[in-house]
């Protein structure tokens, strides 16, 4: 059984977005060693972690491939060559640039996904609508997280449907293109109507509200989540700064 | 049980409506109706398929009319207040201010979920949120409604797990939240099992017993005659009181004669020790079962909601692959799904009905006898959504006929048919077993199950 984190969502988000822009600011290969670490322990914590090294597995083996082929195998600089096949050369400074992009990236990615994995998105809806934000923010991000698998399933009872006419049934990629064409038309039909049909009955419900909203989900916070939350927003907007700053400091002086 | 209460006379809604038209309609679909709604009374207001009923409901609800698009010429009284409607002035309506006094329950509930809370106990208490109630009103409001209509053991669960019946009581407690004068419910009973109308029923009764006027728009007043205060017939756009003899019309169910079987006819359909599951089910929806159906037999499937019935016509018609048993079918078989929204992709009724059939198939001579077959070839232009829900239920049924199956099936197929509806559908049903072909159904619909069925399979 997973484990959720019982902290307001804004303080894992702020947390988050601190440790992102650090480590790519930092730019350090052990510092996001580091990173992505913690991130397998806690996931492993949560009881996540299968779902999180396949998710990321999947975004990022095409990113460091990719990154191995642009700066690895076709690069120009003009370091020595460790190996190379006629036009491909490997080169030391080659792999370095596409180890530190790729683990950048990985850190952007991996903590993304952890985010998603530890924050219940019904408290991340309550917490959006008891902010100052426009209450259409909150049901855009709502609808956005539970309409798409009620979508989902919309989409399979299409299927369905013309399985039964005998339509959509071809196999491989060709199939798949076929399918997505047929059901696309009555997905978007069917979905549009749906929010019409919902729009007149959320207006009656008085939604959105005009003046003061109140959730009965309780949201938990503190002065200490708070307190949190306004250091690591600081950090992330002046700690590149500040490591800018000392990077600039330390080319001067040489 | 519900007892009237005492008379009280002043009405809390009036409709005084001379006529009503769309924006883009040339003729009024509505035109002098007169209704007055009392506390805690039951108006039934009864009506075909596109006979304006949904109209009605939206223009008592205050949907309609839409500012400035749609022309309402009449007065609408609503919490003592009067509101006038002219061609040269329509007022703009607060619907939610509106909905406090009349609020209205869509035939499909999951509607009027915002579908986007986590538990019930949050969707009952959205309307509240969107008034700002502060945080310990809102629960002791949620807490006290979920005990006085019995939905405490609903309350912490997720509403987009609830089963069909279950959606509705929500839906109906999320309405009753904010105390409303009148709640106008449009099918509230519609494909529902038994138990799941009695316990919509008895909150319905619950709500009246608080003094909430109840307007319930229906096909057939059959299952509210004996409870109804008033009742309606919506025709040619405008209300008719209902006399006696025109319930008793109402209530009669056609009861077709019972036709033998030859004992020695084709079996079309066999199926033994047959367990189906779901991909990725934990356990199976249908287990050990054997049936057998032979031409000219007419089996209707009974049982509760999640009994199985829909995966067993999924099963025959080869969308699901039994885990374990022996299927087998003799001849070609044609499914009508129970939502026909999901079934529909076309532009027009005739595009839909031939969808998926090569141009120069034999079976494309077929579409324009089946349009006429179910009464829809004035409809061949029309796209498929602009249709009332029964013409749109029969344009499902006309895409399954159009390949001849000798094997019809059909789930839940009275589910948004009007009486003249059903009556074609009885008709199809007839002349696919006549023909030598085999029907095989599923239905809450007690009264339409024994006109129809030869043997009733109890699904468990």
């Amino acid at each position: 059984m997973p484990r959720t984190i019982n902290l307001h969502p804004f303080t894992i988000l702020a947390v988050a977005v601190a440790v992102v822009t650090m480590t790519t600011a930092a730019s350090h290969w052990w510092l996001s060693c580091a990173v992505l670490g913690l991130c397998l322990f806690i996931s492993g914590w949560a009881g996540q972690l299968k779902k999180l090294s396949i998710l990321s597995g999947v975004m990022l083996l095409p990113t460091f491939l990719s990154l191995l082929l642009i700066h690895g195998l076709v690069s120009r600089d003009e370091s020595p060559a460790i190996a190379q096949w006629g036009p491909a050369r490997v080169t030391v400074h080659g792999l370095e640039v596409a180890l530190s992009l790729g683990l950048r990236t990985a850190v952007l990615v991996v903590v993304g996904l952890l985010c998603g994995l530890l924050i219940d998105k019904h408290q991340l809806v309550a917490a959006i609508d008891l902010s100052p934000v426009p209450p259409q923010l909150g049901y855009l991000l709502a609808a956005t997280l539970f309409l798409l698998p009620q979508m989902a399933e919309k989409q399979r009872r299409i299927g369905e449907a013309q399985t039964l006419r005998r339509m959509g049934t071809g196999k491989g990629i060709t199939g798949w293109f076929q399918r997505v064409r047929l059901r696309a038309v009555p997905l978007v039909l069917a979905s549009m109507q749906d929010a019409q049909d919902r729009a007149v009955h959320l207006s009656a419900r008085g939604f959105p509200a005009t003046a003061t909203r109140t959730r009965l989900r309780t949201v938990p916070d503190s002065q200490v989540q708070r307190a949190i939350r306004w250091i690591a927003i600081v950090v992330a907007v002046l700690g590149p700064v500040l490591i800018l700053v000392l990077v600039l400091v330390q080319l001067g002086s040489k | 049980m519900y007892q009237d209460l005492p008379a009280l006379t002043s009405a809390v809604l009036g409709l005084s409506l001379r006529s009503f038209t769309y924006l883009d309609g040339q003729d009024p679909v509505l035109h002098d109706v007169e209704l007055e709604v009392f506390p805690g009374s039951l108006t039934v207001i009864s009506g075909q398929s596109g006979s304006g009923k949904s109209t009605l409901g939206a223009i008592l609800a205050g949907l309609l009319p839409r500012h400035g698009m749609d022309e309402l010429v009449g007065t609408i009284s609503v919490a003592e207040t009067q509101i006038e409607f002219s061609k040269s002035s329509t007022p703009r309506v607060d619907v939610s201010q509106w909905a406090r006094h009349t609020g209205l329950l869509p035939q499909d509930a999951g509607h009027y979920l915002s579908g986007i809370r986590g538990t019930v106990a949050e969707e009952l208490a959205f309307s509240l949120e969107n008034e700002g109630v502060p945080r310990e009103q809102m629960h002791q409001r949620v807490q006290e409604l979920a005990q006085k209509l019995h939905l405490e053991h609903l309350l912490e669960r997720n509403p987009q797990e609830l089963s069909g019946g279950q959606e509705r009581l929500v839906a109906l407690a999320a309405l009753a939240m904010s105390e409303p004068d009148v709640l106008v419910l449009d099918e509230p009973l519609a494909g529902l099992d038994q138990q799941a109308s009695a316990v919509v029923s008895t909150m319905i009764n619950a709500l009246r017993a608080q003094g909430t006027a109840i307007v319930v728009l229906v096909d057939s007043v059959r299952a509210w005659a004996h409870e109804a205060a008033s009742l309606w017939s919506l025709e040619q756009g405008t209300l008719k009181a209902l006399s006696s003899d025109e319930q008793e019309q109402q209530d009669k169910v056609t009861k077709e004669t019972s036709r033998s079987v030859p004992e020695d006819s084709r079996v079309l359909l066999s199926l033994n020790s047959v367990n189906l599951a779901y991909p990725g089910a934990s356990r199976p929806a249908v287990q050990d079962l054997d049936l057998e159906v032979r031409a000219g037999q007419c089996i209707g499937l009974a049982g509760a909601n999640g009994s199985g019935k829909t995966t067993l016509l999924k099963a025959i018609a080869g969308l699901l692959t039994p885990v374990d048993g022996r299927l087998e079918t003799f001849g070609d078989s044609g499914l009508l799904l129970q939502n026909s929204s999901d079934q529909l992709f076309e532009r027009t009724v005739l595009r839909e009905v031939s969808f998926g059939i090569p141009k120069r198939s034999p079976v494309q001579q077929r579409v324009p006898e089946v349009l006429a077959q179910l009464g829809l070839d004035s409809y061949a232009q029309t796209h498929p959504y602009e249709l009332p829900a029964s013409a749109r239920r029969l344009v499902a049924l006309a895409t399954v006929l159009v390949r001849d199956p000798e094997i019809l099936l059909l789930d839940e197929p009275t589910e948004a048919l009007d009486e003249v509806g059903e009556a074609i559908l009885q008709e199809v049903i007839r002349s696919e077993l006549e023909r030598g072909g085999a029907v095989v159904l599923s239905t809450h619909d007690g009264d339409f199950m024994e006109a129809t069925a030869h043997r009733v399979f109890e699904m468990s």
